[in-house]
């Protein structure tokens, strides 16, 4: 814990811009890893994301939340302070749930243009392709149905994904601080936000009518999603006994896949 | 309607520019007598030679607009703006403001409409100044967006069969919500942007898709109708794509622009799905 005038994380700075020049994200994002600069964890931002030079600012770690922080734009900005490769990179290694490198990779720097555009995309999918599945699974069984476009199906979706992507987190989050582990409000929206990418490409598959096929999709994309979930928390759970968090959060994950191919894909 | 700068609250250094401007730029025109039906300024009483080109009738968001943008006047609208060749408005930077309230109301919608007309020219057909995005869209508007979103949105509750008016909500809030929630993500990415030019700019890259669903909905052909939209999805996408892609840095210009092809993508969606 030391403060001073050189120890600085540039990325809060109202102002900065990462992106113009990229060999200056770098020094920005070094210190930022290194763990006790990194505050990432803190949501939402303090103070406008400004940090005076004297503060100590993992001290407190409820830092004062005043509403300057809140409601201004800029102070926001280092929750999305990744490239196109990263986001690619984090993306690869949701689909693959065994390696079980993913918290590493968003460790440093969690983001939450992942959990945003996935959930968007996701929700644009679902109520798409669910209309398309259903009509071609109602001209299976009555050969002369006529195309309706249901525009509940994109309501239904929207309440879902969000809901699920933002209020599942957080309450893990709680709950894993009441048990007295530590948890990251952030890593944990990027983790559940980035576990739902597997639903999107599996929604595209689910289109064809059979049966048999679907419910093979919907087991397989829901047992990967699941088991991504349970290993990643797990390694925020260690030390402690908390097998049964992960579990629930596997089932969760699980009941989640069922609905889709339930309400979307009948 | 439109606003127009008020020259006591505007910087010195724009009036200024302003002023150079008028002196420089325009042609020397001899003074003329008031015409009758309009309370204008007395032209012999003020220091300024009244010229052709119309007033600089918008305002530019304060700070973040870069400084070539804000006290250039629209070079292109004035052709087209006030077509007669009186000096009706002048605009002088020491006191009253330019004479847009006692107008005829024709004048300023022509004036609006030739500004929309121009920018949809600029953004979405091909000319030479497409690929500086500074200069694409100095003059930008809301009112060319406003109507581009309505007309989508109106076209797509006529052809629906049912549930018409939830149609027309989920177009209009997919849209104007798309628009907004884009240029955040610009701007969270560390892109530099404005953000009612970019609103302006997809907005105007809507008419592509515009004319796509107003085709559907005369021909009522699925093919035709994929390809109709297949299309013009295409020709929004380009027209959209310099300035999103200029507005960030090269090693995220796929995360900028991925949203914006999603959120056509998913209009263009819609306008195939309804029938």
């Amino acid at each position: 814990m030391d403060e001073g005038y050189n120890s600085l994380p540039s990325t809060h700075l109202l102002g900065s811009v990462p992106a113009v020049v990229a060999d200056d994200k770098k020094p920005a994002v070094d210190e930022a890893r290194t763990g006790s600069h990194s505050n990432l964890h803190i949501f939402p931002p303090a103070n406008g994301g400004y940090q005076a030079p004297g503060t100590p600012y993992d001290g407190n770690e409820q830092a004062t939340t005043n509403w300057k922080g809140v409601l201004s734009i800029s102070s926001y900005s280092p929750y999305f302070n990744v490239d196109t490769d990263n986001v690619v990179d984090r993306i690869l290694s949701s689909m693959n749930p065994l390696q079980g490198d993913f918290r590493r990779k968003i460790d440093s720097y969690p983001d939450l243009y992942g959990p945003v555009w996935i959930s968007t995309t996701l929700v644009f999918m679902l109520a798409a392709l669910g209309n398309c599945g259903t009509y071609l699974m109602n001209r299976k069984s009555v050969p002369d149905t006529a195309w309706v476009f249901d525009v509940n199906y994109v309501n239904w979706a929207a309440s879902v994904v969000y809901g699920y992507a933002l209020l599942v987190p957080v309450a893990f989050y709680f709950l894993l601080q009441y048990f007295g582990c530590s948890a990251s409000l952030t890593r944990f929206w990027c983790l559940w936000g980035y576990s739902l990418f597997i639903f999107i490409p599996s929604s595209l598959l689910l289109v064809f009518p059979d049966e048999f096929l679907r419910w093979l999709i919907i087991l397989v994309a829901g047992a990967a999603s699941s088991v991504f979930i349970g290993i990643n928390l797990k390694s925020y759970t260690e030390g402690s006994d908390m097998m049964v968090m992960c579990v629930c959060a596997m089932v969760l994950q699980f009941v989640l896949a069922l609905f889709i191919k339930f309400f979307f894909y009948a | 309607m439109s606003l127009h700068p008020n020259p006591l609250h505007s910087s010195a250094q724009s009036d200024i520019d302003e002023i150079e401007n008028l002196m420089y730029a325009a042609p020397v025109l001899p003074a003329r007598p008031p015409s009758p039906p309009r309370a204008s300024i007395p032209v012999s009483s003020t220091p300024f030679v009244p010229s052709n080109l119309p007033p600089p009738s918008y305002t530019k968001p304060a700070p973040p607009a870069p400084p070539p943008v804000a006290p250039v006047l629209p070079p292109i609208s004035s052709g087209g703006a006030s077509g007669d060749p009186r000096p009706a408005i002048s605009v002088d930077g020491f006191g009253s403001p330019p004479n847009t309230l006692t107008e005829p109301v024709w004048d300023t919608v022509k004036r609006d409409l030739s500004r929309i007309v121009s920018n949809l020219k600029l953004v979405v057909f091909p000319n030479p100044s497409r690929e500086d995005p500074g200069k694409a869209l100095r003059d930008w508007d809301l009112w060319g967006p406003f109507f581009f979103i309505v007309f989508l949105g109106l076209i797509l509750s006529w052809s629906a069969s049912v549930k018409k008016s939830e149609v027309f909500a989920v177009a209009f809030a997919v849209l104007a919500a798309g628009a907004v929630i884009l240029t955040l993500n610009v701007v969270l990415l560390g892109g530099h942007i404005i953000f009612f030019q970019s609103l302006s700019l997809l907005g105007y890259c809507l008419f592509p898709l515009d004319v796509g669903a107003l085709i559907c909905m005369l021909k009522d052909n699925v093919i035709l109708k994929i390809i109709v939209v297949s299309i013009t999805l295409a020709w929004s996408s380009w027209a959209a794509y310099p300035f999103m892609s200029a507005a960030v840095g090269p090693n995220r210009k796929a995360l900028a622009l991925y949203p914006v092809f999603l959120m056509y993508i998913s209009v263009g969606f819609l306008i195939i799905a309804i029938d």
